[in-house]
């Protein structure tokens, strides 16, 4: 479960990106925000994810309060959380097979587990076949859907989605709900934030709508 | 076993990052390795000269020498008047016989010494002093200079004790520059670390967004830091033998008939395995310590 609790992010320089926002996410649900640019979609799930932590209020994950978690056990957390960026992150030095193993070097997995572990993944965003693949040469839905493949590879226990169907074509849009879905359907929990009506249209799950760094509105699909 | 596999996988990146540069990786080690092999190179010429002169004696004494007639009386009553003096902290008296054959023992004139018809050395004694002050050694010298059948005195401890003082010098010298080019090996791999750390800034704060600690990416740099050090050790060994080996050449070409008395003495096994480990070690912390500086750097940027 996560539980943000009056959570609020005040940035260096003053920028009240998130208000004292108070939202619980159960095991296994998946949860669209949505909201203009600003609204403080990102910010909320960098504060889910561990990746920044709320200057006031709590966000507990599975019981923890990340705020009172050490370096190091942010970072272990991060592990069981896969994370798709809006900007992509990818090594643009590396090729598919070894971007998606990223994570799994980091676990310490062996090079066997590893590669048959990507292969799933990558079998399951339908780029198997592409390992050698650089990121360049491949389309912006493509790199999209390595991007969830590493974000999957770990078996995480939450899937974080920041935009992940902004600057697609609505093919490639619609296909990457649909594999957030599917992913939803095999009681993966998942928080992706959107302002493409096109995608929520298509996503079946409650919906948390922010502006200003404030709840505005939140109801089902 | 995770941790063994972590510790494999950045030894594995770290020698993949040699090999990926494999001309710069050279030219740094080799600039490393010759920077380390200056002080060795130094501590060998050091520890010959030292070994040379170890028969040398420095503890100050006076030799004081009879005449070639004198007899065993004489030689009694010139030790009596030499114990008389308060200075004097040991008297050992050497019989001309053992004298000669100490001689024929110890230097390459055996043959020439052999063929003479009689012992040309006195007998004499070797006097401890308790204090070196030029003054009252003088005013002994000349006291016992003066005694019946005593046929000179010699008080030419000065230059060995001289010896010993550059010695000291020498190692002090190769002291200092040993930590001097210590220093410069620490910045050296802090710096090519440094870089290194830059060039991957992107797949370092990647790694921590999908959850590597800071130890996590720490290990391959501290990996990288340690192998150019024990690399650069390693020549830095094989240099300074290898001038040992020249150096030994080059003296027996040269001097022959002192090839027993001038020495080369290079490290033993144990010390260059040492000096190989304490350069991996400083390799190490170069690296920890640059590793440590930009992840603050990165995390202040954010």
């Amino acid at each position: 479960m996560i539980r943000f609790s009056a959570a609020a992010k005040r940035y260096p320089g003053g920028l009240e990106a998130l208000r004292g926002v108070t939202l619980e996410i159960a095991d296994g649900e998946m949860v669209a925000i949505t909201g203009h640019s600003g609204a403080g979609k990102s910010t909320l799930l960098k504060l889910a994810a561990g990746i920044e932590s709320a200057t006031s209020g709590t966000v507990l994950v599975q019981g923890q309060n990340l705020g009172a978690l050490g370096e190091s056990a942010l970072a272990i957390l991060r592990r069981r959380v896969g994370f798709v960026f809006q900007e992509h992150r990818l090594l643009f030095d590396r090729n598919a097979f070894e971007n998606v193993a990223l994570p799994l070097h980091i676990s310490g997995f062996s090079r066997h587990e590893a590669a048959r572990r990507v292969r799933a993944a990558l079998d399951k965003v339908g780029l198997l076949g592409r390992e050698k693949a650089m990121p360049v040469a491949l389309s912006g839905g493509e790199q999209q859907r390595l991007c969830i493949a590493r974000a999957i590879v770990n078996r995480p226990m939450m899937l974080i989605a920041d935009e992940p169907t902004g600057n697609l074509d609505a093919d490639y849009a619609g296909a990457i709900v649909d594999l957030f879905m599917s992913f939803h359907q095999v009681g993966v929990t998942v928080l992706l934030s959107t302002h493409d009506e096109a995608s929520l249209g298509r996503l079946r799950c409650r919906r948390v709508t922010l502006a200003g760094g404030t709840m505005v509105e939140e109801g089902g699909a | 076993m995770r941790l063994l596999r972590l510790h494999l996988h950045a030894l594995g990146a770290a020698l993949e990052r040699i090999a990926a540069q494999p001309v710069a990786s050279l030219f740094s080690i080799l600039v490393l390795g010759a920077a380390i092999a200056l002080p060795v190179v130094a501590a060998v010429v050091l520890q010959s000269a030292m070994a040379t002169g170890a028969g040398f004696d420095t503890e100050p004494h006076v030799s004081v020498y009879l005449s070639l007639d004198a007899s065993a009386e004489d030689a009694k009553r010139v030790e009596q008047a030499i114990r008389g003096e308060p200075d004097v902290m040991a008297v050992t008296y050497v019989p001309r016989a053992q004298a000669l054959a100490e001689l024929q023992a110890s230097t390459h004139l055996a043959e020439v010494l052999a063929a003479l018809d009689t012992n040309p050395l006195p007998d004499a004694f070797t006097v401890r002093m308790r204090s070196t002050d030029p003054a009252s050694l003088a005013k002994v010298r000349t006291a016992w200079a003066a005694l019946p059948k005593v046929d000179q005195v010699a008080a030419d401890f000065e230059w060995s004790e001289r010896l010993a003082r550059w010695a000291r010098l020498g190692e002090h010298l190769v002291g200092g520059a040993g930590l001097l080019l210590a220093a410069a090996v620490v910045f050296i791999v802090a710096h090519l670390v440094r870089l290194q750390v830059l060039t991957r800034r992107e797949e370092i704060e990647v790694s921590q967004l999908i959850g590597a600690t800071s130890a996590d990416v720490r290990r391959p740099f501290l990996y990288h830091g340690a192998l150019q050090g024990l690399l650069a050790g390693a020549l830095a060994v094989a240099l300074a033998a290898a001038f040992a080996a020249w150096a030994r050449h080059e003296l027996l070409a040269l001097t022959p008939n002192y090839a027993a008395e001038l020495k080369v003495v290079f490290l033993r096994p144990a010390e260059s395995a040492l000096l190989v480990a304490a350069t991996g070690l400083l390799g190490l912390l170069a690296a920890w310590g640059a590793v440590s500086h930009q992840l603050r750097r990165f995390a202040r940027d954010r």
